[in-house]
């Protein structure tokens, strides 16, 4: 393959280029409620090519090998376009040649397991809810998708490189009358088909939650101190402050880059937040980003100071900052773009009994519904939440969207949990989707957070 | 393409062949400069077979080894995926305006120079960080089965997107402009941005409470994922939907005549016939408020024991890609009927309230309930008929079924949203705005 790759970039005369090439792998099963409504799996495959010359940087995306003249033609026009354009030019942070295969170790590979064998074990979970008779239906998708990689560059890098997720997604809707109620399903990872194995006591344990939800009572909106459980702890991190560590987002917006400055205290002192992507096993792990940087764990905050940014060649070389290896495509359909990895916030010292007691009076808010972000304000839904009163955690209730103005919210992060929990799934959106987003922490209290209610 | 069909209908019952080829051109101005220029040619194959009642599925990017992808969809059968549906015979199909070949050949300097002079515009008329992108799409569709249905059809979209952020907020007022044809900006368009930008440039922290929302097409989301959710189907054969058993009944104000019209070819993105190659045609879903039909595609119209309304997309809610999805019942081409007040007219029929440029959360939330809670993002805060600045940090909460049984006007113009539709702006009573007040 990398000799097929080699002929078509020496055909790029460019001060810089490189090409990806990938087969993409995947697997679907999935269940509406009783009903099996898709089974397969298929592979597809296609060229992303990236050219800089005279300090123009573009990108060319192609599916058919016939077209990689066109391609290459189109990459070169674009590129000398924008060198026309542009006041400065891009530059690339030096970055080492590579020549390595990497093939992640895996505990069972979902290739080899029988289409038979998956299915199986898919329906078993989805029976689990349905056995009850105020679940109204169930929507639940098991995928495996392979990203077998080749990426050759112009400075002779040649990276072999696998990335291989297995991931059970979906939700559970429960009905009482006209009331309906749905609880997202997440589990999966990067080490392989043993990470959705012996998942029942979760499906029953969600079950359970889904059905509590229609007797709880809609919050009332409102100004509430939370306690945040691990799983919104980390959207929270990943909405609120990873989009901003991303340098690409923040490039171009010369009010932010002053407000993101490295050094610049944004957050309460007991706040450490970083994007550790080397962590074997999780759902962020990887290598070698898609522009043949290693990844390296990157902290972002220390003691509430920002310390340090996501960053691809390009920006790194703007920012005049170290390169972290955080530039990923979502599949050969896309240049890469700067992603988050692994983020988490650090643990701290008070356990989660601890927390209740600081909280006093709040809400106890679970697991996170999707979320967005624009510049300083962020949103996101929760799954469903308890009242805390005296310290005692109580009723639950539901229907909870919360936001927040990300500065102040930093600042009112006022205690960090001593335990740390990482998200199984993900599918981060940004122009294209990351299903390796991975994000977590402890439990965390953020004083005065806006929650809306119904 | 005829002979993976053949080859196809050797080892099955039923087949279909979906085949697409794509080329887009992005050109992305950030902060007023070019940023990047984005280029793809992309094609691919997907093949549905049905053998004994069951479905069988599979997708290529590069049609090399037709034996291996029909392999792949028999191998699939074994699941044992339900399918009672046939694949329609479908000869004729409305002649549609939607190719405009001039697009074919406009270039990547052009779509610069058409950013760039918007981009001059917005920075010397505001203060905000101006960001604009540019698409070229030329999409060809070509749908095949076994039943001798052979038809394709060809589209052209030109597609402007961008706006003026009010500096470090990450929120600003932004507009989308959409052609089958290479065109300027136009000018009321671009003036529009300007005026409201400006008008709510200060930030005001009034008092939450309920209050009049004007939905704008940015924000429209919030109302129509919920919105298809209660009509899909889908949403219906799963007892999902909350208005499954009210065909006939009142669930919307009488303001609201809701339907779903793939033939205008006025606009980019007609469609002739559906993803599975049904022809496709209007459809009323709620006329005054009265809730009239479901959408269908093939397999839940013959689960439901109806008939598909042409309305089998290869989609998911947030797009995709179509070789690689099987059809959902799905509508494309919503649209509301509009009312008779311009956009100044509404404003000034709000004695206080919100006007929803974007809507920050619109996926999340309870979506088959209709809930929806979402961040204003910015809420351009209006009151006595005046537009006196800007909400940060609100919120917008309520229940499509509720909201929308208080319309209190619609505009009189459609507006392209970014996901397609063309909507008239909605004004809304009583609906609950937090605030940290």
């Amino acid at each position: 393959m990398f000799q097929k790759l080699r002929e078509i970039l020496n055909n790029v005369d460019a001060d810089y280029a490189d090409i990806r090439y990938e087969i993409k792998r995947e697997g679907v099963i999935s269940f509406s409620g009783k009903e099996l409504t898709q089974v397969g799996s298929s592979s597809t495959d296609g060229y992303v090519i990236r050219a800089l010359k005279d300090g123009g940087l573009a990108s060319v995306v192609f599916t058919r090998e016939s077209d990689a003249q066109k391609a290459v033609k189109t990459v070169l026009e674009n590129a000398k376009l924008i060198s026309k354009t542009v006041e400065k030019p891009v530059k690339l942070a030096q970055a080492e040649a590579v020549k390595e295969t990497f093939i992640p170790p895996l505990k069972e590979d979902p290739r080899e397991i029988s289409m038979e064998e998956k299915l199986e074990l898919v329906r078993k979970y989805n029976d689990i809810p349905l056995a009850h008779e105020k679940i109204a239906t169930t929507s639940i998708k098991y995928e495996d998708v392979i990203r077998e990689k080749y990426f050759l560059s112009s400075e002779g890098s040649e990276i072999r490189e696998d990335l291989v997720t297995t991931r059970l997604s979906g939700e559970i809707i429960s009905a009482d009358g006209n009331l309906r109620q749905n609880l997202r399903v997440r589990r999966g990872g990067s080490s392989g088909f043993s990470t959705v194995r012996n998942q029942e006591s979760y499906f029953e344990k969600r079950t359970g939650i889904v059905l509590d939800l229609l007797k709880a009572r809609p919050v009332m909106g409102g100004v509430y101190n939370c306690i945040l459980n691990p799983d919104l702890t980390g959207v929270f991190t990943h909405e609120a402050f990873g989009h901003y560590s991303e340098a690409d987002l923040i490039e171009n917006l010369p009010s932010m880059r002053e407000k993101m400055k490295i050094g610049n205290k944004l957050g309460n002192d007991v706040l450490n937040i970083v994007d550790n992507a080397t962590l074997p096993e999780q759902l962020g792990f990887y290598k070698y980003d898609d522009e043949g940087v290693k990844v390296r764990s990157t902290q972002l905050m220390k003691n509430g100071v920002l310390s340090g940014r996501l960053h691809s060649r390009r920006t790194a070389a703007e920012f005049g900052e170290p390169l972290s290896g955080h530039t990923v495509a979502e599949d050969y359909r896309y240049a890469p773009i700067i992603r988050m990895g692994t983020i988490f916030i650090e643990p701290g010292e008070h356990t989660f009994d601890d927390l209740v007691n600081m909280l006093g009076d709040g809400l106890y808010i679970l697991d996170a519904k999707g979320g967005e972000t624009s510049g300083e304000s962020f949103s996101f839904g929760a799954q469903y939440a308890y009242e805390v009163k005296n310290g005692k955690v109580g009723k639950m209730v539901r229907d909870l969207n919360i936001s927040g103005n990300l500065y102040q919210t930093l600042k009112d992060i006022t205690a960090v949990g001593d335990d740390l929990v990482l998200s199984k799934v993900g599918g981060c959106g940004k122009w294209q989707t990351n299903i390796r987003s991975c994000s977590g922490g402890p439990h965390i209290i953020i004083n005065s957070l806006v929650v809306g209610g119904a | 393409m005829e002979k993976l069909l053949e080859l196809a209908r050797k080892k099955s019952d039923k087949a279909e062949i979906y085949s697409v080829e794509y080329t887009s051109n992005q050109v992305s101005f950030e902060n007023a400069k070019l940023q990047n220029i984005d280029s793809k040619f992309q094609s691919g194959v997907s093949l549905r077979i049905i053998k004994d009642g069951k479905l069988g599925f599979a997708y290529t990017r590069n049609l090399i080894n037709r034996q291996e992808l029909v392999q792949n969809a028999i191998d699939s059968l074994k699941g044992g995926v339900e399918a009672e549906y046939d694949f329609p015979l479908t000869k004729e199909i409305p002649k549609l305006d939607k190719y405009d070949s001039s697009l074919e050949g406009v270039s990547s300097a052009q779509m610069v120079e058409e950013c760039a002079r918007v981009c001059d515009i917005l920075k010397s008329k505001t203060d905000g960080e101006i960001e604009m992108h540019s698409f070229v799409n030329i999409d060809k569709l070509r749908i095949l089965n076994t039943q001798g249905t052979d038809i394709s059809e060809k589209g052209t979209t030109y597609t402007m997107f961008g706006g003026a952020t009010y500096p470090g907020s990450g929120a600003g007022i932004w507009r989308v402009f959409r052609s089958k044809k290479f065109e300027k900006m136009p000018a009321d368009l671009v003036n529009t941005l300007i005026d409201l930008y400006k008008l709510s440039s200060k930030v005001v922290e009034p008092k939450g409470g309920k209050m009049k929302v004007l939905f704008m097409p940015n924000s429209m989301l919030t109302l129509l994922w919920r919105l298809f959710s209660g009509a899909s189907s889908k949403s219906v054969y799963e007892k999902t939907s909350p208005i499954a058993d009210k065909i006939g009944e009142k669930v919307f104000d009488e303001k609201l005549t809701i339907y779903d019209d793939p033939l205008n070819d006025k606009n980019p993105g007609a469609r002739a016939f559906d993803d599975e190659g049904v022809a496709c045609k209007p459809l009323t879903l709620v006329e005054k408020g009265v809730l009239k039909s479901f959408f269908y595609d093939l397999d839940y119209a013959k689960k439901l024991k109806a008939k598909s309304t042409g309305h089998g997309y290869r989609t998911t809610q947030w797009g995709g890609d179509p070789i690689t999805l099987k059809p959902i019942p799905a509508v494309s081409h919503l649209t509301l009927k509009p009312g008779n007040k311009s956009f100044a007219e509404l404003v000034k029929s709000m004695n206080k309230g919100v006007i929803l440029e974007y809507a920050l959360g619109a996926h999340s939330g309870n979506i088959p309930n209709g809930d929806y809670s979402v961040a204003v993002s910015p809420g351009v805060y209006v009151e006595k008929g005046e537009i006196v600045g800007r909400v940060k940090d609100g919120m917008v909460a309520g229940n499509i079924y509720e909201t929308l049984k208080n319309v209190t006007d619609l505009s009189d113009t459609l507006y392209p949203c970014f996901t397609g539709e063309w909507m008239p702006l909605i004004l809304c009573d009583n609906v609950s705005v937090a605030t940290k007040k």
